[in-house]
């Protein structure tokens, strides 16, 4: 579980993104919504160890992230995905790029590929990846490449920063049946400011606003909250 | 030595004494932009601030300051350094750091907000990080490099002032080129000013050749 | 932080060795005799030869800076340079007075040469006095007739013109005919030539340039009277005061002097300029002297 506590944020000085925020992420999937500017990629930065709050304290299973160790937070962090709403690929092929996660963990190309490859497979987007190039693609075609690269680590815990802004309809609906089967075994925490489409699958709902949390809850009190 | 070889000489002694400078720059500009890039302090945009103003520093005070400081009654003055190559190295790579540092910290700033962030939201230690983003950005380093390197070959200030002109140690492009025009010796000046250029040019279009091949 | 100690480790590293070998490089320097040179001497190529000889002679390795008199005084004030070679009095007797220099001695002399356009607005052709030549000149450029091109730049050349016109109690500075180009010889004179200008030259340059074709448009008017006579000092760096290389500097000061280098002074430009462009001291040292003196005291 990784539980943010009494969370302060702000950069180099300016007004607090976030205040006194309270959150907790274990199995299941957690919208977390807003209005534009509200923090929510701040908190899921937060949340997914990428930045260090300014005041408070980020626990995961319990244990202070940010007191550990160099290679005990490599090891936690391992565990926990970010994917950035703005998506970005790094110089080279698709195949180079779904399967750059595995190369940092050291797995052999084999391993990695068959799990690439399923995903592929499921969102129907082969002809992508047999892309040489990343250079050219459009940015849904990448936001649906660093998806698949996330997806296929099977992390522990998966911060999707509006996954679904530039993906092309079509595909939506794909996006969420992947996630609602990996749903079960991970905690994923999706943030958008159109909920819409995830509170039918997703189990909690954060609506954050000015930094502060204002409503914290089932999905369905969300859903009606919204409608 | 004959004529051509003097020319020769001079041109070999160019090449050699400004990359040196740009080797020597670059072991403190790059990690200094790294640094300064993946700071989060508030003096950070300042410092910038400041070396982006330097780029614009003359040559020729760059040349006089380190002339100063290398004098025999200068505070290096005990390291006998004045009037030797690598005085000019020391004053060519003082001269090109705030544009080294300028220009790869907008790279390096670029490359961590992107790649450093992305590397680490998928599990990458601090070095494989730091890795992808020096592959990500190294053919652009290569080119400030180069950029680097073009002002430190053209410079004349810090060479006449901390070099001397003296031949056969010191003389370098610039320096010959300016004594050719004192000199009246006009058709000799522009000799060696197309000499100059085209080391400028061949360095240039073989930075560009590795450039490709890492991309 | 790790990738960034060890990049930063390695820059380090770099340095220190990159220090330690320019150290190790140059301790070795101390058999180089380093000579700050006025550029007439040099630029003439009457130097190299000079040096070529002496090296020869005497295995010693010489660097030479073509600098300037200004400049070469200044380093030597310095203790940067082992000897310097000028042409300019009131500035060397500055730098004497401060015991900065030792052991001067007069080697070589020629003239400097007032030159104008063919024309001669100011009508000063044939004047045995370049003072009165110099008030002429000044007036015509009131009467707006005259233009005159000062080199500005603090070199022999420069202080000889400055002194001209104290002496003839005339106060140039901020005169709109009156143009300090702040550059060296060279383009003083192509300035010279191309605005149909007066100025004072030094005769090396002048004869160098006129060969080539450069400045068709300037004639000399007047290469005649003590005040131009230009004088050709070498001087030694106070050992006292800095780490000279004093016994090589003696020898190439001595050498100077020679009666082998003086016939040398003396033979130089006749192939190449069919004019002889220095005159060797030794003969006239008295005279030489007292012309020195007075431009000392004058400047």
């Amino acid at each position: 579980m990784i539980e943010l506590r009494k969370i302060w944020f702000s950069y180099s000085g300016d007004r607090h993104v976030l205040r006194d925020v309270d959150a907790q992420f274990d199995r299941g999937l957690t919208v977390v919504m807003g209005p534009n500017g509200s923090g929510k990629t701040t908190l899921l930065k937060v949340s997914s160890l990428l930045y260090k709050a300014t005041k408070g304290k980020v626990m995961v299973d319990g244990v202070d992230y940010w007191s550990l160790k160099d290679p005990d937070k490599l090891r936690v962090r391992r565990e926990v995905i970010y994917v950035h709403e703005s998506p970005r690929v790094i110089r080279g092929s698709v195949l180079d790029n779904l399967a750059y996660g595995f190369k940092l963990r050291g797995l052999r190309e084999g391993e990695a590929l068959r799990e690439v490859l399923r995903l592929v497979e499921l969102l129907n987007m082969k002809h992508l990846a047999e892309e040489r190039a990343v250079g050219g693609l459009s940015i849904g075609e990448k936001q649906l490449i660093a998806l698949v690269r996330a997806l296929a680590l099977k992390p522990r815990y998966l911060f999707l920063d509006e996954p679904l802004a530039h993906v092309h309809l079509s595909k939506r609906r794909s996006v969420v049946r992947v996630l609602e089967d990996l749903k079960d075994s991970s905690a994923i925490v999706v943030s958008t400011h159109d909920p819409l489409p995830l509170l039918s699958v997703a189990d909690e709902a954060l609506l954050i606003d000015e930094g502060r949390v204002v409503f914290r809850g089932r999905a369905e009190e969300a859903l009606r909250l919204v409608l | 030595m004959t004529m051509c070889g003097e020319i020769l000489d001079v041109v070999a002694r160019s090449l050699l004494i400004s990359s040196s400078a740009t080797l020597l720059a670059a072991a403190w500009s790059i990690p200094a932009s790294v640094k300064l890039a993946s700071s989060r302090s508030r003096w950070r945009d300042p410092v910038v601030g400041v070396f982006n103003a330097l780029v614009g520093f003359p040559a020729v005070l760059v040349g006089l300051l380190v002339y100063l400081a290398f004098s025999r009654s200068g505070p290096l003055g005990w390291l006998n350094l004045l009037y030797t190559p690598q005085a000019i190295i020391i004053g060519q790579a003082a001269l090109i750091t705030p544009l080294f540092i300028s220009l790869s910290y907008e790279l390096f700033a670029r490359a961590i907000d992107n790649y450093w962030e992305l590397a680490v939201s998928l599990g990458a230690s601090k070095l494989q990080a730091y890795g992808l983003v020096v592959k990500e950005v190294l053919g652009e380093v290569l080119v400030v490099v180069l950029v680097a390197f073009a002002r430190a070959i053209g410079e004349l200030g810090v060479a006449l002032l901390v070099g001397g002109n003296i031949k056969g140690t010191t003389r370098v492009l610039t320096t010959a080129i300016a004594l050719e025009v004192e000199k009246g010796e006009f058709d000799k000046a522009l000799t060696l000013g197309l000499l100059l250029l085209l080391a400028i040019v061949v360095v240039a279009m073989s930075s560009r050749l590795i450039k490709r091949r890492l991309s | 932080m790790n990738a960034f100690k060890v990049a930063a480790a390695a820059a380090f590293t770099v340095i220190v060795v990159a220090s330690v070998y320019c150290m190790l490089v140059t301790s070795s320097n101390g058999g180089v005799l380093r000579v700050a040179t006025t550029t007439s001497l040099y630029y003439t190529g009457l130097l190299d030869r000079l040096v070529d000889d002496f090296s020869r002679a005497y295995g010693i390795t010489i660097h030479l800076m073509p600098l300037g008199s200004g400049q070469s005084l200044e380093l030597a004030s310095r203790g940067d340079v082992d000897v310097v070679l000028s042409h300019a009095p009131n500035l060397e007797k500055r730098y004497l007075d401060g015991g900065f220099l030792v052991e001067g001695r007069i080697f070589a002399f020629n003239y400097f040469v007032v030159l104008g356009p063919k024309e001669d607005p100011a009508k000063i052709s044939g004047l045995a006095d370049p003072v009165e030549a110099f008030k002429r000149i000044y007036d015509a450029g009131l009467r707006g007739e005259a233009v005159f091109v000062s080199r500005g730049d603090r070199s022999g050349t420069h202080e000889r013109e400055l002194a001209l016109w104290r002496e003839a109690g005339l106060n140039v500075e901020g005169c709109e005919w009156y143009l300090d180009v702040g550059s060296n010889m060279v383009k003083a004179l192509l300035v010279s030539d191309n605005l149909g200008a007066y100025t004072l030259s030094d005769v090396g340059t002048y004869i160098k340039l006129r060969s080539e074709g450069a400045v068709d448009r300037l004639v000399v008017l007047i290469n005649e009277g003590e005040e131009l006579v230009n004088v050709y000092s070498a001087y030694i760096v106070n050992p006292n005061k800095f780490k000279v290389n004093y016994g090589m500097a003696r020898l190439f000061v001595e050498f100077l002097t020679s009666d082998e280098c003086q016939a040398a002074i003396s033979s130089y430009g006749m192939g190449e300029y069919g004019l002889q462009i220095f005159h060797p001291a030794k003969g006239v040292i008295p005279m030489l002297t007292l012309c020195w003196q007075k431009q000392a005291l004058g400047g």
